[in-house]
């Protein structure tokens, strides 16, 4: 597929996909955090490097999406699919890499019988909330919860 | 996933666990702690994997089109020989790096680190396991002399020194050789399997995506502990040396280049449908690959030492530095990993016994060139037997009384093949049991879906 300068590939993540997810984040969020993606790419290559794709134009990564499948969690006993991580660089957004990486996730959780996707989202994260419905997601009625040990207030009563 | 898991027959399933015994008492430990290294991850089983999914076309060679053969005897005899040899090759590998692993792998700095080591090990006795599979379950006898049981013999007989590759002939020096192993070697492994994706014969291709799927992992084993070394070698706190950790990747970069065979050879490969890539083409992307590798490294290491730079600006930094040998805010070409040229401290190939250094230099004299091996390999590894059976051979090359060719035959030098089991006077591994009761037989032989 050629997508506005060059060609667009997606592939399963490698290892060596680190220092581009590292550098993708760091423009996302203005946070070097290397460590935290080792571990991480660490873990969805165990999982399966299958469900974790990523793009690439002209050679260079430019998107990652990465997803697990589980069952049993919480109560939902069925197969599912659930979508973690996922990042664009900004200089490649609005040429829809995101829907072409969720498309991957898609083909691959069909294989692996999944019978539903999930994903938890930032509430006031409304641009990646209007992609995630654009592409499918609806309301979910399980509500994510949550309760800091210490007593402070928690992330989202701060902000 | 659709996967059928399938175990050996009882007496060669305890053949590998006795094996097991000796060479990975390790491997007992894994189970203990794999809940703490690898929580809510599926457990490791000891069992063949085979791909369920496959076209059963085959996509390259001279049988393009045809249909996948499920038996030997329909490969033909060239053919048929030709897998045999690559099946003995395969399982060999796989053995011999859990024997290299093991004697080093205690000594990592970090749990996690030698955790990740365990698990590889034993995802590589899998495939060891996997290959087995492949040469007990169909009929081998109209290209072999050998009966599978003595070719199994054979395998677990072979120890550090006798086996088929020189890569599992090297004792590591430190547990740096354990993860520069895994970057360098197992991605050798990966380009295999890739590979063989195709093969026409389709018990082996359907073998392929599951090992390819645990490879993964061993690449990030020897990778993410390299990133994080770098990391701390930037920051000035290092105990595993940005130095070290180049030396390792000269010792072993030559001997991985080596693994895909002669650059000008592959061909029966690609033509019995065996491979979709020859020698050469491979090797290119790999050595490609490894390269990028480097300048990963290189860039963790450049940002940890100058955390202001973007990482498109560490990446050119380093860059420059390799190309022009220079000296940056402190940083020079000796504290950055540089890919060694492709011909350095070949002993087969186009290149063997050539005496080009490591950055595509020639050396007229072997004594010059031995002093530059002195300066680029590890210290303790300048001490070891492959040094010295090399240096010997590479004498008898530059004086005429070898050539290249035949001093490539003699490596490796079949000296340690003997595999006397120690806890017995038996030479044998495969232990004959009276046929017991089918109740009795437990999972032996049984195959599952998951």
């Amino acid at each position: 597929m050629n997508i506005a300068t060059g060609q667009l590939r997606i592939r399963p993540l490698t290892e060596l996909d680190i220092s581009r997810v590292v550098a993708i984040d760091e423009r996302l969020t203005g946070i070097y955090r290397p460590e935290v993606w080792e571990r991480r790419v660490g873990y969805y290559i165990r999982r399966d490097a299958d469900a974790c794709p990523v793009a690439e134009v002209d050679g260079k990564l430019v998107g990652f999406m990465f997803s697990d499948v589980r069952g049993g969690e919480f109560g939902l006993e069925e197969t599912s699919g659930w979508i973690e991580r996922f990042g664009v660089d900004p200089d490649y957004q609005g040429r829809s890499i995101g829907r072409r990486l969720f498309e991957a996730v898609v083909r691959h959780m069909k294989e692996r019988d999944a019978t539903v996707l999930r994903t938890i989202v930032d509430q006031k994260d409304e641009d990646l909330g209007a992609f995630l419905r654009a592409v499918g997601f609806r309301s979910s009625p399980l509500t994510a919860l949550e309760m800091p040990m210490d007593g402070a207030a928690t992330p989202a009563e701060r902000s | 996933m659709n996967v059928e898991q399938t175990t050996l027959p009882r007496k060669y399933h305890d053949a590998v666990l006795h094996w097991q015994r000796h060479h990975f008492p390790d491997y007992d430990l894994l189970p203990q702690y794999w809940e703490k290294y690898f929580p809510n991850e599926p457990d490791f089983c000891l069992c063949a994997k085979m791909e369920l999914k496959m076209t059963d076309t085959i996509e390259v060679g001279d049988r393009k089109g045809e249909r996948r053969m499920t038996e030997p005897s329909e490969m033909g005899e060239d053919a048929a020989g030709h897998l045999l040899a690559i099946i003995r090759a395969q399982a060999s590998t796989e053995f011999g790096s859990i024997q290299q692993h093991e004697a080093t792998l205690a000594r990592a700095q970090e749990d996690e680190d030698r955790f990740w080591v365990l698990r590889v090990m034993a995802e590589e006795l899998r495939h060891g396991y996997q290959m087995f599979h492949l040469l007990v379950s169909r009929d081998w006898s109209s290209v072999s002399s050998q009966k599978a049981e003595e070719m199994i013999e054979e395998i677990l007989s072979m120890e550090t020194g006798s086996h088929v590759l020189d890569a599992f002939n090297l004792d590591y020096d430190s547990f740096v050789d354990n993860v520069v192993f895994a970057a360098v070697i197992d991605r050798v492994g990966k380009y295999q399997l890739s590979m063989q994706r195709v093969c026409s014969y389709k018990p082996f291709a359907q073998s392929m995506p599951p090992m390819l799927r645990e490879e993964a992992f061993h690449l990030a084993a020897g990778v993410i502990p390299l990133r994080r070394w770098a990391q701390r070698a930037g920051q000035g706190n290092e105990l595993v040396t940005m130095a070290a950790i180049q030396k390792s990747f000269r010792k072993w970069m030559p001997r991985g280049l080596e693994m895909f065979g002669h650059e000008k050879g592959g061909d029966s490969n690609v033509r019995f449908g065996f491979k979709n890539m020859k020698n050469a083409e491979a090797q290119s992307l790999y050595y490609d690959e490894c390269r990028k590798m480097i300048a990963d490294l290189n860039q963790r290491y450049v940002r940890a030492r100058l955390p202001k730079l973007s990482p498109e600006e560490a990446e050119t930094l380093a860059a420059r530095l390799l190309a022009d040998g220079g000296r940056t805010e402190g940083i020079s070409r000796q504290d950055l990993l540089e890919l060694p040229d492709r011909r350095f401290f070949r002993r087969k190939g186009e290149s063997a016994w050539t005496m080009i250094g490591i950055r595509g230099e020639s050396f007229s004299t072997v004594d010059s060139y031995l002093e530059h091996l002195k300066d680029n390999l590890p210290e303790p590894y300048l001490a070891s037997r492959d040094m010295s059976r090399y240096v010997e051979t590479l004498r008898q090359v530059a004086a005429g009384t070898v050539t290249p060719e035949q001093a490539s035959k003699k490596m490796p030098s079949l000296k340690r093949v003997g595999g006397v089991c120690p806890c017995s006077k038996s030479v044998r591994w495969i232990v004959e049991e009276p046929e017991r009761p089918p109740a009795e037989r437990g999972s032996a032989g049984a195959a599952s879906r998951s």
